[in-house]
């Protein structure tokens, strides 16, 4: 019998292997496309069940256990069905319990060793049933409903997970141990079936399902944020489009103004170089040196700008061949020459009342001097008249300049 | 004596985050992931907390306490009036801003509004916008407002002043200068809770009007 068994258990297999092309074009289409497939193979998937036609004037579809082996197989996400039935296989276990407990007490160890044999699969297929179900509810929580599109198809679905969530835990409240317990009396196989096993495993489901359930709740929430966010904005414009006058009111004339709209100015404008910090002495030296480097640069585009203007204002430069301050300066050298005596500059400009200014004067002098040629600036001496710098070592301050014939 | 220590040098290493603040930065993870992680942990908001009082500043946060300014700690006359004027300036940036959100969530056919942490790619939008002419129409009506101020026919240039503006205004962040792919700051989150807020206090029922309309469209 078992060999039987084993022989259309490979034969079932080896033609789903064979057909494998038309068993996934069903998968994901739907349903056969009768036209294109061969009438024969057809026929011989659907006696053997893996098709089945719902109804007459439907398409055929895949059977619904060929169809959670494949999604199972494949992690498809799009599975939902979620078995909560969790009473009937319940039910179920209970009568297998009690076929094993008689056949026990009648010493029919064949029927005993069977009946063991159906309730241990039927115990273990239902925890895997149960953690395929919390496997595929995570699997849909982490990818945030993906296989679905909008956001109101998204909260539909977690609706949809959530409903499926507390029937599964409305239906692990059924288990009773202490009944389990009770039918397993102090039989060693059953105990461990009934009670050690289906004990452990539901006390782990149900604390996952409890946390499953606070993510779908939390994911609920943040789709509805983003779902009211979107109705916020085209709400807004909807008002604002209906109301063209429309304008908030003034939310912070209140004597105690809201938080959110409590936004102080912005007070910090950059920190000042302190230049008599020693420890940042050799950084500030590094930036003068990379300012002076530019400022080369800017220097050339100065001077380019300066050779520009004077290209627009020549007729203008011209105008001032005869600078009176320099016709003065030669005035007290010719003077000088003159009198062949020591002059101060500061007393010629005093005695003859001129109108320049004392420092300018001094410039002017000194300049008139160094511009001489070589040849002319040899027949003159020029002494610069003042004192050191009280500070600074290597500042001369010239107060007055006297010339005299050498 | 350690604790002396401790203090003053944690205050340091908090600087530069106390400048951005005090120069009215919006500190979000995207803007400034450390400072907005500092200013996370309780202990260093509240050092910061404490230094910011002495200029009667105080640490504020909006977006479920994840974007983070600075407000005044006490309200005088003048307080009062500087918090006047930004909230105008808040009023008069939302229609714009309103109009920009929708018009990048239709045209690139999203789900979700921005929200901080999400980005937009300039090419790709304009693109988009390109593409369709109500969109085009959208984005020059919106980029003539005051907040952006284009005076340009062209997509490309309305397209760009509108990005250049919203960066100015914290609204966005250009990590890479070299790309054109923008982030949407915490600043955002901070803007629909000004929008929530206003629906709220004057009952306005945005949430329900959007919602009916839109069901009248489906129908």
């Amino acid at each position: 019998m078992s060999s039987n068994l084993h022989q259309s258990g490979v034969r079932l297999l080896r033609m789903l292997g064979r057909h494998a092309e038309t068993v996934m074009d069903v998968y994901l289409s739907g349903s056969v496309d009768e036209t294109a497939a061969e009438p024969g193979v057809i026929s011989k998937l659907t006696d053997a069940g893996i098709l089945w036609r719902p109804d007459d004037g439907e398409g055929l579809r895949l059977t619904r256990s060929v169809r959670a082996l494949l999604e199972e197989g494949l992690k498809d996400e799009r599975n939902r069905q979620i078995n909560a039935n969790v009473g009937s296989a319940l039910a179920t276990i209970k009568t297998l319990a009690s076929h094993y407990k008689e056949a026990r007490s009648h010493s029919d160890h064949s029927a005993a060793e069977a009946y063991l044999a159906d309730l241990s699969e039927h115990v273990y297929a239902f925890t895997e049933n149960l953690r395929y179900s919390i496997r595929v509810l995570w699997g849909r929580i982490n990818n945030e409903f993906g296989y679905v599109g909008t956001i109101s198809a998204k909260i539909r679905e977690n609706e949809l997970a959530q409903s499926q969530v507390s029937e599964l835990l409305n239906g692990l409240e059924l288990f009773q141990f202490s009944e389990l317990g009770e039918i397993a009396a102090d039989i060693r196989e059953l105990r461990k079936l009934l009670v050690t096993t289906l004990q452990e495993t539901l006390s782990d489901c149900t604390q996952e399902l409890s946390v499953v359930q606070a993510r779908l709740l939390e994911l609920l929430g943040r789709f509805r944020q983003i779902q009211g966010r979107t109705r916020l904005l085209k709400g807004w414009l909807l008002y604002t489009d209906m109301h063209p006058d429309y304008e908030p009111m003034d939310h912070v004339a209140h004597r105690k103004v809201p938080m959110l709209f409590n936004r102080a100015e912005a007070m910090l404008a950059d920190a000042h170089v302190d230049v008599h910090n020693q420890s940042q002495e050799q950084e500030l030296m590094e930036m003068v040196a990379r300012i002076k480097s530019i400022s080369r640069l800017g220097n050339v585009s100065a001077a380019k700008a300066a050779e520009a203007n004077v290209v627009l204002s020549a007729a203008e430069d011209f105008d001032i061949p005869e600078n009176p301050l320099k016709q003065d300066v030669e005035d007290y050298f010719v003077a000088v020459i003159d009198s062949g005596k020591r002059q101060s500059a500061l007393e010629y400009l005093n005695e003859k009342a001129l109108p320049w200014d004392s420092e300018s004067w001094i410039y002017q002098v000194i300049g008139g001097f160094e511009g001489l040629s070589e040849e002319h600036k040899s027949y003159f001496e020029l002494e610069p008249l003042g004192e050191p710098h009280p500070v600074y070592t290597g500042n001369f301050i010239i107060r007055d300049v006297e010339l005299w014939l050498s | 004596m350690s604790d002396v220590n401790v203090s003053p040098a944690s205050l340091v290493g908090h600087g530069a985050l106390i400048e951005r603040l005090l120069r009215g930065e919006f500190i979000c993870r995207v803007t400034d992931e450390d400072g907005w992680r500092a200013l996370k942990s309780p202990a260093v908001r509240e050092r910061i907390e404490t230094y910011l009082n002495q200029i009667n500043r105080t640490v504020a946060s909006a977006g479920e306490g994840e974007v983070f300014f600075c407000g005044y700690a006490q309200l005088g006359e003048a307080e009062r009036k500087v918090i006047s004027s930004q909230f105008k300036d808040i009023c008069q940036a939302l229609i714009p801003l309103v109009e920009w959100l929708v018009l990048v969530q239709e045209a690139s056919g999203q789900d979700a509004p921005l929200t901080e942490g999400a980005p937009v790619r300039l090419t790709e939008l304009q693109a988009r916008v390109e593409e369709t002419p109500a969109f085009r129409e959208q984005l020059a009506k919106l980029s003539q407002y005051r907040l952006f101020g284009s005076t340009s026919n062209n997509v490309d240039a309305q397209m760009k002043l509108v990005f250049k503006r919203l960066v100015e205004l914290g609204y966005l962040s250009r990590p890479n200068l070299e790309k054109q792919i923008y982030i949407a700051t915490g600043k955002l989150d901070y803007l629909y809770e000004v929008i929530r807020f206003i629906d709220e206090t004057e009952g306005l029922n945005l949430e329900a009007q959007a919602e009916i309309a839109t069901q009248r469209e489906l129908l």
